[in-house]
C-alpha cells in the first residue's frame, strides 16, 4: 500500500542546511497497523507528512496505493489526498467555523459526494456525538474534538488513515478512548493505519513498529 | 462541483461571523465612492449650471454683425434653447434731461439661465421675473431714474420712438460679462428696436446669441459652428465668458476631483485590509482543506465565487446605501446649499458600481487568490506556508488599479502621476523610517517588563504588521492633510483674490486739470480709491535697435504660443510706487523720487514671450513721437484682481510731455451708487465701468465653490476615520491573543489596556510624521503643478500632524481594543486557537 525508497528530506533553516530524514526504506501493507515510533524531533511528523503527500522529499521516491507520489504535482497529489487518506492530528485541526457535522461532511463535499450528510451523521453517531452535530469546535472539549476529527478521517471511505500522536493533547482516560475507537473504526472500515506515537503500550497494539533514530530506521 | 460548494462555505463563514468585517468594509467603501462621486457628480453640474447665470446661457456667440441663419438653425436642430440680445450705446430723453445709456435689446427668451429682477422703484430689493421687457415698454437701472428725473410710468425717447417706463431693473444676470458695459443700463424689447430707428449702418452693435441645452449637443454644435464663425465672431461658455470665474471653477472641479479620487484611494485601503485579514484568518483553513483534498484549483473557485458573491452583494447594497446616504446628506445640506443641485444621473450610479467593483478586484482580490499557494505541511507546522511569492502580484495589482482608477476618475495621467507618485515616495521613506520602529518597540517590550517581553516574543513579525499598520495610518491621515491644505490653499488664495471693498468701479479718460478735483470729490464723500494713474496709448517699436514687428514675426513663426506682443498698442502709464499686488522679480523698482534716463517695468508674461531682459533698450511711438526707455524690471501682476494693471508702467515724468488722460478704480457700496450720478454730472466726459455686478458674482460663485468644497473634504474625512478603524480591526487578531495570553498569566487590565495605549500612540505618531513629510511633498506639487498656487511650507503642520496622529490612533485604537480586556481571555484563545 505504502512504498518509500531512499526517502530523504533536508530543509535549509537559519543555521544551514539541516537533513531531517536520511534515506529511508519502508513498506506498509493494505490493512496493516504501523507505529511510527522514535524519541520527539527524531523525524516522525516529517515522514507521516511525506508518506500522506502533504509535503514533498527532497530525494526518494513514495508509493501511496497506485501512485507514486513524488511524480505528481500539488493538484494531483490533493486529488489523492480527497480520494484515500485521511487524518487524525495532535491538535485536532477543525475549522472553527463550521459545526462538527460540517466538519465531517466536508471531504466528502469536496469530492462532490451528495450523500454527504448520510454519511457524516452516519459516523457521527458511531463516535458518540449524535447530540452534538451543530456545535463548533470551540464549543466541545477535546476528546469530542478529536472524536469529531476521527468521524471525518472515516466518513470519507479512506483507505489509509495517518494518525500524528492522536493522544498528545489528551488526557490519559481521554486519550484511551479515542485510541480504542480508532482501532476499532479501522478493524470496521479495513482501513491501513499509519500512526505515530511514543507510547509504548499504544505501539504494542498495533501489528508492527517502525523505529526512527535522528532521521534513520533502526 | 465546486460552486455549490463555494457557495456553502461562504454562508458558514458567514454564519460564524467571518466574513461580517469584510462584508461590511466592502460595503462602506462601496457607499462612500458612490455617495462621493454622486455628490461630486451633482456638485459639478449645479456649479456649471449656477455659473452659467453670469451669461445668462451655457454659450454665447458675441458678434458684430447678425449670426448666419445656418447656425441658428442647426441649434434647433441640435434641440438646443435660444435667445438673443442686441447692444448698442445710445443718448435716452426723459421730459427735461438727457443721458448717454448702454441700451440693450433683448427678444422673449431672454435669460435662457438666471433671472431678471425687477422693482417698482429704483434702489430697493425687487422681485425675480422670467424675462425681459414686453414690446412697447423699456426697463431702467435705478440710479437713471434720479439722474433723467423719471419715475415708473413716465415716457422715455430712444431715437424717434416714446416708450413708458414699465419697471426698475434691479438686477440682469449677465450684467458683469465683459467691459462692455459702459453707461447704465436701459433694457428693451428687440421688437421695438427698428422704431428708434437708432441702429444705422455703422453703428457699433454687439449681438449676442444665447444658447442653453445638455452638455452633448452643447459640445456637438461649439465644435459644429466654432470653425464656420467669422472674425467678427467669439464663441464662448462660462468659463472663458467670465473672468475670474473660469479659474475658479476650473480649480473647484480639480478639488472635487482630487475628493474624489483620494475617496477611491481610503475606500481601496479599507478594502485591502479586510481582505487581507480574511485571508490571514483563512491560512489555516485552507491548509486543512488541502489535507482533506481540495486541490489549488478548487481553492481558487472557491474563493473567487465567493468573491463574486460578496463583490455583487456589497456593491448592490454598497451603492444603494451611497444613493440614499448622498439623498441624506442633500436633504440635510439643504439649507446651507445656496444652489439648487440637479437630480443624480444613472451616470454616478454606474461610476459607483463600477469603481467599487474594480475597487474589490485590485484590492480584494489578492490576498484571496495568495489562499491557493497555501502549503498543506502547515497542518503540522504552523510557520510554513506563508505564501510569499504571491505578495508582488498583490502589489501590482493594487497598483495598476489604483493608477487606472485614478487616471479614470481625474481623465488626467500627470495628475495621477503626481499623486501617485508622492504617495510612493511617502510610502518608501515610510517603511525604512517604520521599519525603525521595530527596534523602538523592542526597547519598549524591555522597559515594559518581563510579561511584556514574553508576549513580544514574536517581535520581529509584529516588526513587519507594525510598519505595515504605520504606513496605512499614515496614508490615511496624509491624504486627510493632502485635501485640508489644498482646500485651505484654495480658499486662501480666493479670499486674497478679491478682497472685502475691493475696487469696483473704474473711471477713465479723466481729463489731468479734473485729477484734483476728483481726487478731492472722492475725499469728500468718503469713497476709497486708487492712485489716479496718468493712461496714454503707445506701443513699442523697437528693442535693442531690432525692430519689434520683425520680432514679433520671427517668434510667431516658431511658435505662436498667443502670448502678448510687443509690438502691440498698450495703456501705458508712469508712477513712483509699484501698484499692490505687483511683485518684481528681476531687477529694481525706481526710487520714490527717481529723475534720471527714462526706465520701464515690464510684466513678467510680455517679458517672457517676447525675451526682454532688465537692461534691454527699448523705442516707444508714443502719439506719433518717439521715446527711449531701459527695461529696470520685471514684475507678475495679479490681472484678475479687479484693479487697474498695466503691462508696462514708466518711471516717474517720463510721460509728462505727453498729453494724458487719467484712470482709477475706486469701491462704492449697493447704497451709495448714486454718488456715480454726482460724478458723471460734474465731469460728463469721464466714463465709469461698473464691475460691481461681476465682483459680486465672481464673490458668491467663490462662496458657493468653498462650500461644496468643504462638504467633500467633511465626506472624505469621514471615509479616512472609517479606514483607520478597519485597519485596527485587521489587526486585532493578533492583539487579542497577545493580550490574552498576557491576562492569562496574570497581568492586570491596567497593564493591558497601558501598554495598548502606548503601542498606538507610538504607531499614531509615527504616522502622523510620516504623514506629514508625504502630504507636504504631495501638496507641493498639487499646488504648483495643478492649481496654479504658491506654495509655502506650513510649519503648524509639522507639530499637528503627529500629534493628531498620535491622539486620533491612540483614542481609536485603545477603545476599539476594550474588547480585549472585558471579554474573559479564555474566550479569545478558544476563538483564535
Ligand atoms: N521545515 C522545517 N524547518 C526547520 N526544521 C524542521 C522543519 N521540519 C522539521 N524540522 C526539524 O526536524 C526535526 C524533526 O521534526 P519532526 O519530524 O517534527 O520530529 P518528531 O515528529 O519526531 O518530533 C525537528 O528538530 C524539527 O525542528
Ligand atoms: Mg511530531
Amino acid at each position: 500500500m505504502i512504498k518509500t525508497v531512499g526517502l530523504g528530506k533536508t530543509v535549509s533553516t537559519s543555521e544551514g542546511q539541516l537533513t531531517i530524514l536520511k534515506g529511508i526504506d519502508l513498506e506498509i501493507k493494505k490493512s496493516e497497523s504501523v507505529a511510527i515510533v522514535g524519541a520527539s524531533g527524531s523525524g516522525k511528523t516529517t515522514l507521516l507528512s511525506l508518506l500522506a503527500g502533504l509535503d514533498t522529499p527532497t530525494r526518494g521516491d513514495i508509493f501511496l496505493g497506485e501512485y507514486e507520489l513524488t511524480a505528481l504535482d500539488e493538484e494531483q497529489r490533493a486529488k489523492v489526498r480527497g480520494q484515500m487518506v485521511g487524518f487524525v492530528f495532535q491538535n485536532f485541526q477543525l475549522l472553527t467555523s463550521l459545526t462538527a457535522i460540517e466538519n465531517v461532511m466536508l471531504p466528502s463535499e469536496l469530492k462532490g459526494d451528495s450523500r454527504a450528510q448520510e454519511k457524516a451523521s452516519d459516523v457521527l453517531q458511531r463516535v458518540g456525538l449524535g447530540h452534538r452535530f451543530n456545535h463548533y469546535p470551540g464549543q466541545l472539549s477535546g476528546g469530542e474534538q478529536q472524536r469529531v476529527a476521527i468521524a471525518r478521517a472515516f466518513a470519507s471511505n479512506a483507505e489509509v488513515l495517518f494518525a500524528d500522536e492522536p493522544t498528545g493533547n489528551l488526557d490519559t482516560g481521554t486519550g484511551a478512548h479515542i485510541i480504542d475507537l480508532i482501532f476499532e473504526l479501522n478493524e470496521e472500515f479495513g482501513t491501513t493505519l499509519v500512526l505515530v506515537t511514543h507510547d509504548v503500550r499504544l505501539a504494542d497494539r498495533c501489528t508492527r513498529s517502525i523505529k526512527i533514530d535522528s532521521g534513520e530506521l533502526k | 462541483m465546486h460552486f455549490s460548494l463555494a457557495l456553502k462555505l461562504l454562508w458558514r463563514d458567514w454564519r460564524a461571523g467571518e466574513l461580517t468585517l469584510l462584508l461590511v468594509s466592502l460595503i462602506i467603501a462601496v457607499s462612500t465612492v458612490t455617495t462621493i462621486t454622486l455628490f461630486v457628480d451633482r456638485l459639478q453640474q449645479a456649479l456649471l449650471k449656477e455659473s452659467a447665470t453670469f451669461l445668462a446661457a451655457d454659450r454665447v456667440v458675441a458678434s458684430s454683425d447678425p449670426l448666419a441663419d445656418e447656425i441658428l438653425a442647426r441649434a434647433r436642430e441640435l434641440g438646443l434653447e435660444q435667445a438673443e440680445t442686441l447692444s448698442f450705446l445710445s443718448m435716452v430723453f426723459s421730459n427735461d434731461r438727457a443721458q448717454f445709456t448702454a441700451v440693450k435689446a433683448v427678444n422673449d427668451k431672454y435669460p435662457l439661465r438666471g433671472k431678471l429682477i425687477v422693482s417698482d422703484a429704483p434702489f430697493v430689493r425687487g422681485t425675480p421675473v422670467e424675462s425681459g421687457p414686453p414690446p412697447g415698454e423699456v426697463w431702467l437701472e435705478s440710479r437713471l431714474l434720479p439722474s433723467l428725473g423719471v419715475k415708473k410710468g413716465d415716457i422715455l425717447d430712444i431715437g424717434v420712438a416714446s416708450f413708458p417706463i414699465g419697471n426698475v431693473l434691479v438686477k440682469e444676470p449677465d450684467r458683469g460679462s465683459g467691459f462692455n458695459s459702459v453707461g447704465p443700463r436701459v433694457m428693451m424689447n428687440l421688437v421695438d428696436v427698428p422704431a428708434t430707428e437708432v441702429v444705422q449702418p455703422g453703428s457699433r452693435l454687439t449681438y449676442r446669441y444665447l444658447f442653453a441645452g445638455d452638455v452633448a449637443a452643447l459640445d456637438e454644435f461649439e465644435a459644429w459652428a466654432k470653425p464656420k464663425l467669422g472674425v467678427e465672431a467669439r464663441m464662448f461658455g462660462v468659463k472663458e465668458g467670465a473672468a475670474g470665474i473660469g479659474d475658479a471653477l476650473d480649480r473647484a472641479e480639480r478639488f472635487l476631483l482630487l475628493g474624489g479620487l483620494l475617496g477611491v484611494i481610503l475606500a481601496g485601503v479599507a478594502i485591502a485590509l479586510a481582505a487581507q485579514r480574511y485571508s490571514l484568518r483563512h491560512y489555516d483553513h485552507v491548509a486543512i482543506l488541502k489535507t482533506l483534498g481540495a486541490t489549488p484549483n478548487g481553492i481558487d473557485t472557491i474563493f473567487v465565487v465567493m468573491f463574486l458573491t460578496l463583490g455583487a452583494l456589497s456593491t448592490i447594497v454598497g451603492s444603494g446605501i451611497g444613493f440614499v446616504v448622498q439623498m441624506a446628506a442633500v436633504q440635510i445640506l439643504e439649507p446651507l446649499i445656496p444652489i439648487e443641485l440637479p437630480n443624480p444621473g444613472l451616470r454616478p450610479v454606474g461610476l459607483g458600481l463600477v469603481t467599487g467593483f474594480i475597487c474589490l478586484l485590485s484590492f480584494a482580490l489578492p490576498p484571496l487568490l495568495k489562499l491557493r499557494a497555501i502549503v498543506p505541511v502547515r497542518v503540522i507546522r504552523r510557520d510554513l506556508g506563508e505564501a510569499g511569492i504571491a505578495d508582488r502580484m498583490t502589489y501590482s495589482f493594487a497598483f495598476i488599479g489604483i493608477i487606472g482608477l485614478m487616471w479614470w476618475y481625474s481623465q488626467d495621467l500627470w495628475l495621477t502621476m503626481l499623486i501617485f507618485s508622492g504617495g510612493a515616495v511617502a510610502a518608501l521613506v515610510m517603511s525604512v523610517v517604520a521599519y525603525g520602529l521595530l527596534h523602538s518597540g523592542r526597547i519598549f517590550g524591555m522597559q515594559a517588563g518581563s510579561t511584556w517581553r514574553l508576549a513580544l516574543a514574536g517581535m520581529q513579525r509584529r516588526g513587519q504588521e507594525n510598519t505595515m499598520q504605520i504606513l496605512v495610518f499614515g496614508l490615511a491621515i496624509m491624504l486627510l492633510l493632502i485635501l485640508y491644505l489644498v482646500r485651505t490653499a484654495l480658499v486662501e488664495e480666493w479670499r486674497a483674490q478679491i478682497p472685502e471693498n475691493a475696487p469696483n468701479h473704474f473711471a477713465i479718460n479723466i481729463s489731468p486739470e479734473d485729477v484734483d478735483p476728483i481726487g478731492q470729490l472722492f475725499r469728500e464723500n468718503g469713497v476709497a480709491s486708487q492712485p489716479l494713474y496718468p493712461m496714454i496709448r503707445g506701443r513699442i517699436t523697437s528693442v535693442n535697435g531690432q525692430l519689434s514687428k520683425e520680432r514679433d514675426e520671427q517668434r510667431e513663426a516658431v511658435s505662436d504660443d498667443g502670448g502678448p506682443r510687443a509690438s502691440s498698442g498698450r495703456n501705458l502709464t508712469w508712477t513712483a510706487h509699484i501698484p499692490d499686488d505687483n511683485r518684481i522679480i528681476a531687477g529694481k523698482w525706481w526710487p520714490e523720487n527717481y529723475r534720471g534716463p527714462t526706465q520701464v517695468s515690464l510684466e513678467k508674461d510680455l517679458a517672457q514671450t517676447n525675451r526682454l531682459k532688465v537692461g534691454d533698450d527699448l523705442v516707444f511711438t508714443i502719439q506719433g513721437r518717439e521715446l527711449t526707455a531701459i527695461v529696470a524690471s520685471i514684475r507678475t501682476v495679479s490681472w484678475d484682481n479687479m484693479q487697474p494693471n498695466f503691462y508696462i508702467i514708466f518711471s516717474p515724468g517720463a510721460l509728462e510731455d505727453f498729453p494724458s488722460t487719467y484712470m482709477t478704480s475706486f469701491f462704492l457700496d449697493k447704497h451709495e451708487k448714486l454718488f456715480l450720478n454726482t460724478l458723471l454730472n460734474q465731469y460728463p466726459t469721464m466714463t465709469v465701468i461698473e464691475v460691481d455686478a461681476l465682483i459680486e458674482q465672481i464673490q458668491s460663485i467663490i462662496s458657493q465653490v468653498t462650500l461644496a468644497i468643504e462638504l467633500v473634504l467633511g465626506l472624505i474625512l469621514i471615509s479616512g476615520g472609517l479606514v483607520l478603524l478597519a485597519s485596527i480591526q485587521a489587526s486585532m487578531d493578533e492583539r487579542f491573543k497577545q493580550h490574552a495570553i498576557l491576562r492569562t498569566l496574570g497581568a492586570s487590565q491596567k497593564l493591558v489596556l497601558g501598554s495598548l495605549a502606548i503601542e498606538f500612540c507610538t504607531l499614531g505618531f509615527f504616522a502622523g510624521v510620516l504623514a506629514t513629510f508625504g502630504s507636504e511633498i504631495t501638496v507641493y506639487g498639487l499646488e504648483t503643478e495643478i492649481f496654479q498656487l504658491e506654495y509655502e511650507i506650513n510649519p503648524e503642520l509639522w507639530v499637528l500632524g503627529p500629534v493628531v496622529g498620535m491622539v486620533l490612533i491612540g483614542v481609536v485604537g485603545t477603545l476599539a481594543t476594550l474588547k480585549v480586556v472585558r471579554t474573559p481571555p479564555i474566550t479569545v484563545l478558544r476563538e483564535l486557537s
